[in-house]
């Protein structure tokens, strides 16, 4: 740990809190920096780090996915999609393809990409064939899309888009009788995008001590300190601890390019219900590219319900904060990475998964 | 899935640029850094192959940093 950590570090130790302290994160990024450097057991034991909803595969509608399964399966399409959104499994009786890999298995074209170029590279280069790119991702991943969009895409490229805002979420638990935290560490690199400011209105409408924090220990030991000092004064503010990257507006351009390809719509959130204001669209000059409207796409209603996650997956709790991957009891036992029954086992930014890599066993 | 990388403009060919971080070289679009005037060996915190914000120097090399940490642990 550098120098400038530990003393970040020994100023926490020093603080006398009157109480235990719960900080909350909404990135995987985050969550994973804090248990790969193992601050949790650096810190005081009344300061809990609790990891909240930051894995927008996790949150990804189980109905969305099922879709671009059967896209895949009935069209001939091929469909590109983040590696981890391959493997998050649909509820369906044994037998059907439960996710998109196991789609792959039975012949559809489903590959795994890397970055919005590597998608057009490929569609670029099969101009016979039809290709949908399906996306789950917070800002930070939906300011390329659409910037991917804005540029120009072929004529043989569709969207199917999963994308969803962070603050929300945050608003959501912010606004419910229980939020179960004390103060937000907000993301860094959504803030990069959006702004520091998106996230004042913690603070001063919910009186929740706020910093952002980028990943580094000592941003987040910086951030951590920040929040506490805020709780201790009374005085809950925004700080902004990863200056060297987040302005207080964000990157504008990038704001005005998914403002111009986006609009802002309710969606659903896996295991969780419909969150307003926290999804997009394509707007109608980008609506042909819009693979819901270029493909019949399976659209089951029975399908929009809250709350399906697997059976006996805690993800809901998981990604609200309200219980630890481990306290999940299929964890480490019938949910490793090697067989995961829930996407935040399955995605690299869902707690389990970032709790098992970090050597929680049990 | 928001993890992004800082890394030195080696070379800028309009929206484009060729990008460095500890010794790979990669293509990266910076069509969403159109109001930021950036030169070579300037850094930008890179995802999915595009700039998302230009970034101080001293930041990029704690990330890096990191990452050789994180590598580190991985192979542990
Ligand atoms: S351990 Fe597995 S089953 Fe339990 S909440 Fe995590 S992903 Fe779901």
């Amino acid at each position: 740990m550098s120098t400038e950590a530990k003393q970040w570090l020994s100023r926490i130790q020093a603080l006398k809190l009157p109480n235990r302290v719960h900080i909350i994160n909404v990135c995987g990024g985050h969550e994973r920096s804090i248990a790969q450097a193992g601050l949790r057991g650096l810190l005081p034991e009344n300061i809990e780090l609790i990891p909240g909803p930051g894995c927008p595969v996790c949150v990804c509608p189980e109905e969305d996915i099922y879709a671009a399964i059967q896209l895949a399966l009935s069209e001939p399409v091929t469909l590109l999609a983040y590696g981890d959104l391959l493997r998050v499994p649909v509820n369906l009786p044994k037998g059907e393809p439960r996710t998109l890999m196991a789609a792959r298995a039975e012949g559809a074209d489903i590959r795994p990409v890397a970055s919005p170029q590597e998608v057009l590279a490929i569609a670029r280069d099969n101009p016979e064939k039809q290709h949908c790119f399906f996306m789950a991702g917070f800002e930070t991943t939906t300011a390329p899309l659409a910037a991917m969009l804005a540029e120009g895409v072929p004529d043989n490229l569709s969207i199917l888009l999963s994308a969803r805002l962070t603050w929300p979420a945050v608003a959501l638990l912010l606004n419910s009788d229980t939020p179960g935290f004390d103060a937000l560490v907000a993301p860094g690199h959504v803030a990069a995008i959006m702004g520091a400011q998106q996230w004042s209105f913690v603070a001063q409408q919910h009186r929740v001590a706020t910093a952002v924090a980028g990943f580094s220990s000592e941003s987040l030991l910086a951030a951590f300190y920040s929040t506490l000092c805020q709780l201790l004064d009374g005085q809950p503010r925004l700080d902004n601890c990863y200056r060297d990257v987040v302005r207080d507006e964000g990157n504008l351009a990038a704001q005005r390019i998914i403002e111009q390809v986006l609009k802002v719509t309710d969606a659903h959130w896996r295991g969780i219900g419909v969150i307003a204001n926290s999804g997009y669209t394509l707007r109608d000059g980008y609506m042909k590219h819009d693979a819901r409207q270029r493909f019949s796409i399976v659209d089951d209603a029975q399908r929009h319900r809250a709350g399906l996650m697997p059976t006996g997956c805690d993800c809901t709790q998981v990604l609200l904060g309200k219980i630890y991957p481990n306290q999940c009891p299929l964890y480490g036992r019938s949910c490793t990475p090697r067989q995961p029954v829930g996407p935040c086992m399955i995605s690299d930014e869902g707690a389990c998964r970032i709790w098992w890599a970090a050597g929680v066993k049990s | 899935m928001c993890l992004a990388i800082p890394m030195q403009i080696l070379s800028i060919d309009g929206t484009t640029a060729r990008c460095s971080a500890n010794g790979v070289e990669r293509e990266v679009s910076l069509f969403l850094m159109q109001d930021r005037s950036l030169s070579m060996g300037d850094f930008v915190m890179v995802h999915v192959g595009y700039a998302i914000e230009q970034v101080q120097a001293i930041e990029a090399q704690r990330r890096w940093q990191l990452f050789d940490e994180m590598d580190r642990s991985a192979d542990a």
